[in-house]
C-alpha cells in the first residue's frame, strides 16, 4: 500500500510539473526529465516526512535531488539546469500553507475586536508563514546548490558534446 | 582589429542578445556569462551590468584599445525556457565553431522566430496541474474536478486579458478571484473545499522569478536577485487580495 | 441544505414565474428558428443579447429571488450575472460571428431540444408541476447554450464553454446530492461536445510544425476527457452503490 501511494504522489507531482512547466515555454524535449525529476523530488519528500522528517529539511533534500538530477539529465538534453529543476520545484511549493497564511490573516482583520482569538490567528500568520517562506528559500537555495558545487560543469550543459573535453 | 563599424555591429547584436535572455527569465550571471561568451567568439570583451529594466553594457577590443558604449531597455517579454536554451547553446555553438557575425546573427532569427507553445495546449495542462496539486494536498476526487475547471477558467482569463495588455497586477487580481470563486461551488458539497480553493489559485504562483531571485542574490547579483523577489511578492500579493475577495464573500461556510 | 429545500425551492419558481419562463421559451424557439433558416447579421446581435438576457434571468430570477432560501444563491447568482455580462461583451467586441459549421449538426439539434427533454423527464419520474424540472432552469439553459454553440461553432467564445463545463461537473454532483438524475443529461452532452469543440481548434490551428504538434495535441484531447468521462462515470457509480 505504501508503494501505491509513493507511486501515485510521484505521478501527481510529474502532471503538476508538465503543466506548470508549460506556462514557462520550455522546449518539448525537456518534459520527460521534467516529469522524472519531479516524481522523484515529490515522492522522496513525501518518504522523509512519513519517517517524521519535518517539511522544510524534507524539501531541502528532495531539492538537492533535484538539482543534481537535472545537472545529469540537462547535458543529455542540452538543455541549463534551470530549466529542468524550475518546473520540478513548483509542485512542492506549500501552497496550503501560503493559503492559511492569507486566510488567517483575513481572520485577524475581522477579529480586531477580540484579543484572544487575534492572537490565535496571529500566531497562525506567523507559523504558517515561516513554514511557506522556509520551504519556498529550501527549495530555491537546494536546487541551485549543485550550480555552486560543479560549477564547470553546470555552466557547460548546453555546449555539444564534441568539445567538451579538448 | 575591428573597425568602429564593426565594432557598433557587435554591439548591436550583443544587446539585442542580452535583452532578449534577460527578457526571457533568464537569471542574471547565465545572462552575463552567455554575453561575454559571444563576445569572445566575436574577438572583442563585454562587459555587462545588467538591472530589472535596462542592460548597460561596453564592448572592448583590445588591439585598437576601442570602447563601444550602450544602454538598451529590456522590453517586457512571456518567460519562456526554450529562448533559454537554444540561445545558451547559440553561444556556445559560436565560441566553439568560430562563427561569424552574421551567421550568429542568422542562427538567432531563426531560434526567435520558432514558434511558442500553444496556449490551449498550455489551458489544458495548467488545468490538469492544478488538479494533480490538488490531490498533492489531499484533496479528493470531487475537490479535484471543481479545480480543475475553475483553472481553465482562471487560466484562460488570464491569457485572455494578457493578448489585450492588461497590466500585469490586475491580470493577477482578476484571474486569482476568478478562480477561487469559481472554486468555492465547492463550499456547497461535502468535499475538501478549503483545499480545492487554496489550490485553484496556485498556477498563478510566479515560481520563475522566484526562483531567479535566490539564485541571483546567492551568486552575487544581490540588487537584482532582491529585485526579482520584489515584483514576484508583488504578483503573490495580488493572488492574495483576489484570494481574500473570494474568501471575503464565501468564508462563512469556511469557519 | 436539504433534498426538501432544493425540490421546495424549485417548485415556488415554476409557480411563480411560469409566464415568463413561456415567454422566455417562445422567444427562444423563434429565435433559433430565425437563426438556423435565415441568419442575419441582426438576428445575431438580437441572439446574444436573447442569451444575455436568459442568463441574466437565471442569475436574479432563479437564484437571487427563487433560490433564497438555498446557501450559496448569491455566488450562484454571481456566475450567471458573469455569463450574461460576457455575452453582452461578446456583442460589443462581436466575437462570436454564429456561423453555421453543419459538422454536427444532428448532435446540436438534439442539444437544443434537450430543454424539453428536461421535464419530461421528471414527468417519467412520477413528478408534477410545479414540483418539476423546466425549460428555463440553469441546466436546461446550458445544454441549449452548448447545442447552439456546436452547431454554430466557427468561432466561439471558449470562457463560455469553459464555464459550462465547470457547471455541468456542479449539475453531476447536484445528481448525487440533491436527487436530481435529469441532470445526467447535461453531464452526458457536455463530454462529447467538449471533444467536438476542442478537435475543431486543432484541427484549424495545429500542424505538425507547430509546438506541440498535432499528434501530442491530439492525444491530450483524448486524456481530458477520457479523464472527464470516467469521472463522471465514476461518480455515477457511487450514486447508483450507494441507492441499492
Amino acid at each position: 500500500m505504501m508503494w501505491l501511494e509513493i507511486l501515485s504522489d510521484g505521478f501527481f507531482a510529474a502532471v503538476a510539473a508538465i503543466g506548470f512547466g508549460a506556462i514557462s515555454d520550455p522546449p518539448m524535449r525537456a518534459f520527460p526529465s521534467i516529469a522524472l525529476l519531479a516524481a522523484i523530488g515529490h515522492a522522496l519528500r513525501f518518504v522523509l516526512m512519513h519517517w517524521g522528517m519535518d517539511i522544510a529539511s524534507a524539501s531541502l533534500c528532495a531539492s538537492v535531488t533535484i538539482g543534481v538530477g537535472s545537472l545529469l539529465l540537462g547535458g543529455r538534453i542540452r538543455c541549463p539546469m534551470t530549466v529542468l529543476f524550475i518546473p520540478a520545484l513548483l509542485p512542492m511549493i506549500p501552497g496550503m500553507y501560503a493559503y492559511k497564511t492569507v486566510f488567517s490573516m483575513i481572520m485577524f482583520m475581522k477579529t480586531l475586536d477580540d484579543p484572544a482569538l487575534g492572537a490565535e490567528y496571529l500566531q497562525a500568520i506567523v507559523r504558517n508563514g515561516f513554514i511557506t517562506f522556509s520551504v519556498i528559500f529550501m527549495l530555491a537555495a537546494g536546487a541551485a546548490a549543485p550550480i555552486f558545487l560543479f560549477n564547470k560543469r553546470a555552466h557547460s550543459l548546453t555546449r555539444d558534446k564534441k568539445h567538451l573535453r579538448k | 582589429m575591428k573597425t568602429q563599424a564593426e565594432l557598433k555591429a557587435i554591439a548591436r547584436f550583443v544587446a539585442e542578445y542580452a535583452t532578449r535572455l534577460m527578457g526571457s527569465g533568464v537569471h542574471t550571471s547565465r545572462v552575463v556569462r552567455n554575453t561575454k561568451r559571444l563576445g569572445e567568439a566575436l574577438g572583442v570583451r563585454v562587459i555587462v551590468s545588467a538591472f530589472q529594466k535596462v542592460v548597460n553594457f561596453s564592448v572592448f577590443d583590445d588591439e585598437s584599445g576601442e570602447v563601444y558604449s550602450e544602454v538598451v531597455d529590456i522590453p517586457p517579454r512571456p518567460i519562456s525556457f526554450e529562448l533559454n536554451a537554444e540561445l545558451s547553446a547559440l553561444s556556445w555553438e559560436a565560441c566553439d565553431r568560430h562563427l561569424t557575425l552574421e551567421e550568429i546573427e542568422a542562427r538567432y532569427r531563426e531560434i526567435i522566430a520558432r514558434p511558442r507553445i500553444d496556449p490551449i495546449f498550455t489551458l489544458i495542462v495548467v488545468g490538469l496541474a492544478n488538479a494533480s496539486f490538488c490531490r498533492l494536498f489531499g484533496g479528493d476526487w470531487f475537490a479535484m474536478s471543481i479545480v480543475f475547471t475553475a483553472t481553465l477558467l482562471g487560466f484562460f482569463l488570464k491569457q485572455g486579458m494578457q493578448n489585450r495588455g492588461f497590466n500585469h497586477y490586475v491580470v493577477f487580481i482578476a484571474s486569482s478571484f476568478v478562480a477561487s470563486m469559481y472554486a468555492s461551488v465547492a463550499l456547497t458539497f461535502d468535499t475538501t473545499a478549503d483545499i480545492a480553493i487554496a489550490t485553484s489559485v496556485l498556477f498563478l504562483i510566479p515560481g520563475v522569478p522566484l526562483i531567479n531571485g535566490v539564485i541571483d542574490i546567492v551568486e552575487g547579483h544581490v540588487l537584482n536577485g532582491i529585485a526579482r523577489l520584489t515584483s514576484a511578492l508583488m504578483l503573490i500579493v495580488c493572488i492574495a487580495i483576489g484570494l481574500s475577495a473570494t474568501l471575503m464573500i464565501v468564508k462563512s461556510g469556511l469557519l | 441544505m436539504t433534498n426538501t429545500v432544493f425540490w421546495q425551492t424549485i417548485a415556488d419558481y415554476n409557480r411563480m414565474t411560469w409566464p415568463v419562463q413561456v415567454l422566455l421559451v417562445l422567444a427562444g424557439i423563434l429565435l433559433t428558428w430565425r437563426l438556423y433558416r435565415r441568419p442575419t447579421s441582426g438576428i445575431k446581435r438580437v441572439m446574444k443579447y436573447y442569451l444575455a438576457l436568459l442568463n441574466g434571468w437565471i442569475a436574479v430570477g432563479y437564484y437571487l429571488v427563487a433560490c433564497d432560501a438555498r446557501s450559496y444563491n448569491e455566488v450562484m447568482a454571481l456566475f450567471w450575472g458573469v455569463m450574461a455580462a460576457v455575452w453582452v461583451y461578446d456583442d460589443v467586441v462581436g466575437y462570436t460571428t454564429f456561423e453555421r459549421t453543419r459538422r454536427h449538426d444532428l448532435f446540436a439539434v438534439i442539444l437544443c431540444l434537450m430543454p424539453f427533454v428536461y421535464p419530461l423527464f421528471s414527468t417519467l419520474r412520477g413528478m408534477h408541476f410545479p414540483m418539476m424540472t423546466s425549460p428555463v432552469m440553469p441546466c436546461s439553459v446550458a445544454l441549449y447554450t452548448i447545442g447552439l454553440l456546436l452547431a454554430f461553432s466557427k468561432r466561439v467564445n471558449l470562457f463560455v464553454i469553459l464555464f459550462l463545463c465547470h457547471w455541468s461537473l456542479i449539475g453531476l454532483s447536484k445528481v448525487y446530492f440533491f436527487g436530481i438524475p435529469e441532470d445526467l443529461l447535461l453531464a452526458g452532452a457536455l463530454v462529447p461536445a467538449l471533444y467536438l469543440f476542442f478537435k475543431e481548434y486543432i484541427d484549424l490551428n495545429f500542424r505538425s510544425d507547430t509546438k506541440p504538434d498535432r499528434r501530442v495535441m491530439r492525444l491530450l484531447l483524448a486524456v481530458m476527457c477520457a479523464g472527464i468521462g470516467i469521472f463522471f462515470l465514476a461518480t455515477i457509480w457511487r450514486q447508483i452503490a450507494s441507492l441499492v
